[in-house]
């Protein structure tokens, strides 16, 4: 029966994210989410465990009000979850990441098959911590994975290349980082929700890693972006049409 | 000074690379411009006449071994050189490369970097790079060397090269043998106008309500010259068009002259991939739709309607 571990994070639901008139970020008024892919990951993991059984273990790194998140990813499939917490975990970098997850992956779960991991997190797209995470667990990793399958001892998948498909196989235990295309996400009813909050959850705090790793980069500026866009409106009438046909002309992007 | 070194899996996305080393040297971050290639990638004689003054080349891989197995064998190469800055092309595989050999290095690896730029006086490599789907621009600095960063290819101008210069070459040794082995490569097919390349993009959103209405966008497409792509919902949850058309962060980014968006409501994602487009037009009935603060020409107005009067318009005004 096959041990499956889903990596997610909580995430900021950039939809909501403003920018103040002075060209500020405006977080005041975001709402949070399992950031998109990790929710591909939790889905997958989940449809693994319905198919050929085995476990689902859910875990992630972040603040302690990512709690939500951890009942969020137990009402999507999975049996049990590790929540590494710390108030100095908000913006962690990949390897940091990385890092913490590899350690509580090794000790804390030890036995295991396969790690699923979205390609990257909705905030800070570094698309680096599965591949980080399968070296510093010394296992291999298959990554932009778009369809999966489990065999006897081996991982077979399809990874979606810039020039094609790449099928290709490793051995168990690994990781692999799944993109969006490979499943729809169950939206969790209410059923699921009352049975995720019986469900473990393991918290583990900063004191209890043995690892502390260091950030490689620190931040010298964070703006929101600019977007300098004419904004000029047309109706729908054909008078209208042909003067935004005009502009385009004008304009020169249309012979 | 141990220079900056460069990988990519396309020539041109590695001349795109060797031109950004040359203007931080130029700079003043000092060493020399290295070029890590294999047999099937870039040409050494290019990338010495793009300005690599050396090139490390690898030895073919074994048969069945992913283009990813390289990685120990550039990681060992770079713990013994460290040098400054590596440079990768963004592309599946450069991103995979870029994680393992920085995780080794234990480097920092600024993913989707979109400036580089060296401050001399302070001794200070400035990076940026997108946050929040695009929503938010970071500017960082490493608190050490080697550092690493992945480059969409397009994010630089190539430089133009000379002819007459060469690289040295140098030959790194076999990596070992990967536990991953390929069982069998579905080459893209190439239909219709490359999306990267088009002058004019003409982009479908979930303002379509049927698949066979596609027709329209790619009738407006074929009418201006110009390709079709879409946005993630058509490629992804409604498989209408394939991924490889779809636009955003996490799918490709263009720079057209002229973007066109039909029924596109402009989530944040999605406008990071057509930051780059010179105009950027969008045609959508809701006039709250995000997408029309993002654009230089809207038409608020449903797409059932506009489409054939502007195709109908654009046949009539035709230059001849």
């Amino acid at each position: 029966m096959p041990v499956l571990v889903a990596c997610f994070k909580w995430v900021v639901d950039e939809a909501y994210i403003r920018r103040t008139s002075a060209g500020e970020l405006d977080l005041s008024s975001v709402s949070y989410k399992i950031s998109d892919y990790d929710r591909n990951a939790l889905e997958e993991a989940a449809r693994m465990k319905e198919a050929s059984g085995g476990s689902v273990l859910a875990v992630t790194v972040g603040v302690p009000e990512s709690t939500k998140g951890v009942k969020d990813a137990l009402s999507r499939g999975a049996d049990q979850a590790f929540f590494i917490a710390d108030p100095s975990f908000g913006m962690l970098g990949a390897s940091e990441t990385a890092a913490i997850l590899a350690e509580v992956i090794r000790t804390r779960i030890g036995n295991f098959d396969l790690v699923l991991c979205g390609e990257g997190s909705s905030d800070l797209y570094n698309q680096q911590v599965g591949i980080r995470l399968a070296e510093r667990l010394g296992i291999p990793c298959l990554s932009f994975v778009q369809k999966l399958e489990l065999e006897e001892g081996r991982v077979v998948a399809e990874r979606r290349l810039e020039d094609g498909i790449e099928r290709v196989s490793a051995p168990l235990p690994a990781v692999v980082t799944v993109l969006p295309d490979i499943n729809i996400p169950r939206i969790p009813g209410v059923k699921d929700t009352l049975s995720a909050s019986r469900k473990p959850v393991v918290t583990i705090g900063k004191d209890d890693l043995a690892v502390a790793p260091d950030a490689h980069f620190r931040t010298i500026s964070l703006a929101a972006s600019r977007l300098d866009r004419q904004c000029e409106r047309f109706g729908a009438d054909e008078t209208d049409i042909r003067r935004f046909i005009g502009a385009l002309r004008q304009k020169g992007v249309l012979r | 000074m141990a220079g900056i070194w460069i990988f990519a899996e396309k020539t041109e996305q590695a001349l795109e690379l060797l031109q950004a080393g040359q203007l931080l040297l130029a700079a003043g971050m000092g060493g020399e411009l290295i070029a890590v290639t294999w047999p099937g990638g870039p040409r050494p004689e290019d990338l010495g006449a793009a300005g690599a003054a050396e090139v490390l080349l690898l030895p073919p891989l074994a048969d069945h071994q992913p283009l990813e197995s390289y990685g120990p064998s550039i990681l060992e190469e770079a713990r013994k050189v460290q040098p400054n800055l590596l440079l990768f092309s963004s592309t599946a595989r450069g991103k995979d490369l870029a994680s393992r050999i920085a995780e080794g290095l234990n480097a920092g690896l600024c993913s989707g970097c979109n400036a580089l730029h060296w401050n001399s006086e302070s001794g200070t490599l400035e990076m940026e790079r997108l946050l929040y789907g695009g929503a938010a621009v970071q500017r960082i600095a490493p608190f050490t060397f080697p550092v690493l960063a992945t480059v969409p290819p397009g994010t630089f101008r190539r430089g133009t090269g000379n002819p007459d210069r060469e690289a040295t070459i140098r030959h790194l040794p076999a990596p070992p043998v990967s536990p991953v082995s390929v069982l069998e490569h579905k080459p893209k097919e190439r239909k219709g106008q490359d999306v990267m390349a088009a002058k004019i993009v003409v982009c479908a959103g979930r303002g379509f309500e049927k698949p066979e209405d596609l027709a329209f966008a790619r009738n407006l497409a074929d009418t201006l010259g110009g390709a079709l792509a879409c946005t993630r919902p058509l490629s992804e949850e409604m498989h209408w068009l394939p991924e490889d058309l779809c636009i955003g962060l996490s799918g490709i980014q263009v720079k057209p002259d002229l973007y066109i968006g039909i029924g596109v409501s402009g989530q944040v994602q999605h406008l990071t991939g057509i930051r780059g487009a010179k105009i950027v037009c969008a045609i959508n009935r809701d006039e709250q739709a995000p997408i029309f603060a993002a654009a230089d020409l809207g038409i608020v107005g449903d797409l059932y309607a506009v489409l054939p009067r502007l195709l109908q318009a654009l046949n009539e005004t035709a230059a001849p």
